[in-house]
């Protein structure tokens, strides 16, 4: 039994039907937040020690965020958050009626990094609703493009977007003594990384002349290069569709390709061994370090990376070709893995907009998913994007985020949760290279210029900021891995002569079609709910993993993820309360949300009603996280 | 021979604010001097950054070319900007940079980064249309028609001309964004 709030429960056989005997079984308590929000106005004007700390924008992340929080100085830390996603993102409203061959193209820019992950998404949205499948080197070619997009997102993130929130130049700012400690402690993990001393590393993180920041951008090259030459071009791939890739292969790109991956080999290896010098480093110096970011380890992840001989594109088949991935789907709650079925990851989806710029819908369409099982209304293939802008109030209407939940739970997504829940779930079908034992990941990375090695990420204890990024990085060589099993997949399959990369077919232009793609962006977790009426696209909905860890307070109360974790977060820079020229930075709030690998920056085209005037000043992103 | 190119900067399908995308095939069937390159720049500064720094013969005049609104102008005004340098402060190049590797598409990330990463050779000039209102399509307004053979006829002198003998222009620095100083 997974579900232990939506009222589902299962028979003998699993199937799911909605419990008896509950009146209105989706309803749910609105919580007023105004009354905390009062009390905290009165404590605001009775207490010197309280301060308003905003950003708006969240630097250093991709796209439009703005956090609000009150953090009590003295005491050193912080009473109240808030998540405000600043944009409204419109993909969902430009694809209603549309025909289902445009999904790819347009969704695709609802990202500026991950627009490949867009793409798939969509296709393989469209797949199960016309059930098309692709051959299998097309199979797998998609595989290694977005593994290698992940090669591109990652090195980003750790060093260009979060890495300096522990670099020197940052540090000496807020907390001197660590730069100080830095001087004279060794690095363990020198023989990965060439470094002999901390603060050797932590001057290597420091923005824009850092060799490590430096380096990172020229991988990012190299990850770039490796996408199009099967993308076509980047970040918005022209190859991706239905049914497979739109590009021939033959040995030559693969061994392109192949020049590209196994840089990564050694970069993986790097990588890997300098965050966890870098985080155990910080740990000791102070280790409530690990409560920065900390939540519990509930996350969801979609899973990643078909297996040609499961993958149908069939809903009936999901739960089987989704365990054979080499990323398992699945639902962790406070670390307990509770399901790793697709189908049950579907069910238990709802969004909820009560603290959104969003009108509520009517209607309740699917009562069912395509096998019986109950849906909710608040499920993406009954919701509707219905934009309301109004006036920010902390105690309404304050994001143009949905608040997104699974079995009413508030989850968060990223590439952690890939690499956590496929270790956890030990069910990984193909373990040339990546091997989950249930409690870890082992990776087999091969020689390249450095010898091979192999690498483990265990399950931490805790689940922190600095968790999320030391995970990130073992999904390097994680990623770099997948892509190198698969393109032996493909080698085999060119030697066999399987040529095929796509599947022809037709949009019927009659009946109904439903289908939702399942993969995870570089930031983890990403669904697209298709409904196809008549041959056009009737409803569309994109559910981002910044979509979920952007979230508002749900309707009954409960912070959404960057809250959650800033709330539990301790401020450990130093504060000089008697000294206003000492700013209060606010790191550890800024490293708690950075951990997320925040993406809001989807480029916002919004069509004003009966008129061709387009919107596309301050606009962003990763789709991920705006509606 | 001089090595030159004009790059287009702009997103596409946004009528007159994609001038250089859509005017760039017809840029490509003009008979240039050679040494003359034309290209899309409008892939991300870092990955542009990166194509320069790969070049083993460097680029001795570069002219962007691309729609930006500007107050007190009529759309298809053009200005001719010399770009002078002096970047922002740290903090901002670093989010010019965040930017960029994020998927945002724009004319003062690309000189502001390229600047950083000192691609620009001296004679990098800006080319400048005034677009109006952003509206949605591959069309442009009759006004911005109007306009274009100006805009060949001002690259085509950029492209020939000596350094002493450039259009008369206005500096553009990298500390004002891209306000003129």
């Amino acid at each position: 039994m997974c579900f232990k709030n939506l009222p589902i429960e299962f028979d003998a056989e699993g199937n799911a039907t909605l419990k008896e005997g509950v009146s209105n079984p989706y309803s749910y308590n609105v919580v007023d937040l105004g009354k905390n929000e009062d009390k905290l106005k009165d404590l605001l004007g009775k207490n010197g020690f309280l301060k308003n700390v905003d950003y708006d924008p969240v630097t250093r992340i991709a796209g439009a965020l703005a956090f609000h929080s009150v953090v009590d100085l003295k005491e050193k830390k912080v009473i109240s958050s808030n998540s405000m996603a600043t944009l409204f993102r419109g993909y969902e409203i430009i694809l209603k009626g549309r025909s289902p061959l445009d999904a790819a193209y347009i969704s695709s820019r609802a990202c500026g990094v991950c627009g490949g992950v867009h793409s798939t998404v969509s296709a393989l949205a469209i797949e199960m609703a016309l059930d098309i499948k692709p051959p299998p080197l097309a199979i797998v070619m998609r595989n290694i493009l977005l593994a290698v997009e992940y090669l591109y997102d990652h090195p980003l993130h750790l060093f260009l977007l979060s890495g300096p929130d522990y670099s020197e130049q940052l540090v000496s700012e807020t907390n001197p003594e660590i730069v100080e400690r830095a001087k004279t402690t060794p690095a363990n993990n020198s023989a990965a990384h060439g470094y002999k001393l901390m603060i050797d590393i932590m001057r290597d993180l420091n923005p824009l002349t850092g060799k490590l920041y430096i380096e990172a951008l020229e991988m990012t090259r190299v990850a770039r290069e490796a996408y199009v030459l099967i993308g076509g071009k980047y970040p918005h791939p022209q190859s991706v569709v239905p049914g497979g890739l739109s590009v021939t292969v033959n040995i030559t790109v693969l061994n392109e390709v192949y020049q590209r991956l196994i840089k990564f080999f050694d970069y993986g290896q790097k990588v890997v061994g300098l965050w966890d010098d870098v985080f155990d480093f910080f740990l000791e110096c102070n280790p409530d370090y690990a409560k920065v970011g900390a939540r519990p380890a509930t996350m969801i992840e979609t899973g990643v990376w078909d297996h040609p001989d499961y993958y149908d594109a069939s809903y009936k088949n999901c739960d089987t070709w989704g365990n054979a991935r080499w990323s398992t789907p699945g639902v962790l709650i406070d670390g307990e893995l509770v399901t790793t079925s697709l189908k049950q990851i579907n069910v238990g989806l709802e969004e909820f907009v009560e603290h959104s710029y969003y009108e509520k819908w009517d209607g309740h369409r699917f009562k069912e998913d395509l096998e019986g099982r109950p849906l909710s209304p608040n499920h993406p293939w009954n919701k509707e994007t219905i934009a309301k802008p109004g006036k920010q109030s902390w105690r309404d209407r304050y994001t143009w985020d949905t608040c997104p939940t699974w079995d009413r739970n508030s989850v968060e997504a990223g590439a952690y949760a890939r690499l956590y829940i496929t270790a956890k779930a030990n069910k990984v079908v193909s373990r040339r290279f990546v091997n989950p034992t249930g409690h870890s990941m082992i990776l087999n990375v091969p020689k390249h210029n450095m010898p091979a090695a192999t690498l483990e990420w265990h399950i931490p204890k805790v689940w922190n900021a600095f968790e999320r990024n030391r995970a990130r990085a073992f999904c390097i060589p994680y990623s770099a891995l997948v892509a190198l099993d698969n393109w032996y997949m493909a080698m085999d399959y060119l030697r066999q002569g399987e040529t095929r990369m796509s599947t022809p077919f037709t949009i019927p232009t009659k009946g109904t079609h439903i289908g939702v793609g399942f993969w995870g962006a570089g930031r983890g977790f990403l669904t697209h709910h298709l409904i196809i009426d008549d041959g056009a696209i009737s409803n569309y909905q994109i559910l981002t993993p910044s979509t979920l860890n952007a979230s508002p307070h749900t309707p009954w109360g409960t912070p959404g993820p960057y809250e959650e974790a800033v709330l539990n977060t301790p401020i450990l820079e130093n504060v000089e309360l008697d000294n206003p020229d000492k700013k209060f930075k606010g790191i550890d709030i800024l490293r708690a949300i950075r951990s997320f690998d925040p993406c809001m920056p989807c480029t916002t085209h919004i069509q004003v009603a009966d008129s061709d005037y387009m919107v596309t000043r301050e606009v962003t992103t990763c789709a991920c996280g705006l509606e | 021979m001089k090595q030159v190119i004009i790059g287009t900067v702009g997103y596409h399908n946004l009528c007159n604010h994609s001038i250089g995308s859509v005017l760039r095939p017809e840029l490509q069937k003009i008979d240039w001097a050679p040494g003359v390159e034309i290209d899309e720049l409008n892939w991300g500064p870092i990955a542009i950054v990166q194509k320069f720094q790969a070049r083993t013969a460097p680029y001795q005049r570069v002219i962007l070319l691309a729609a930006l609104e500007r107050p007190g102008r009529a759309v298809g005004d053009i200005s001719v900007f010399r770009w002078g340098g002096s970047l922002p402060d740290e903090e901002l190049i670093q989010r010019c940079v965040g930017d960029a590797v994020t998927g945002v598409t724009s004319v003062e990330n690309l000189l502001i980064i390229g600047e950083y990463f000192k691609i620009w050779p001296s004679e990098t000039i800006l080319v400048d249309v005034e677009p109006g209102p952003e509206q949605a399509g591959e069309h442009f307004t009759p006004e911005m028609q109007a306009a274009i053979p100006d805009l060949i006829r001002t690259l085509q002198y950029l492209t020939a001309a000596d350094n002493g003998q450039l259009l008369t222009y206005e500096p553009l620095y990298g500390d004002t964004l891209i306000q003129e100083a």
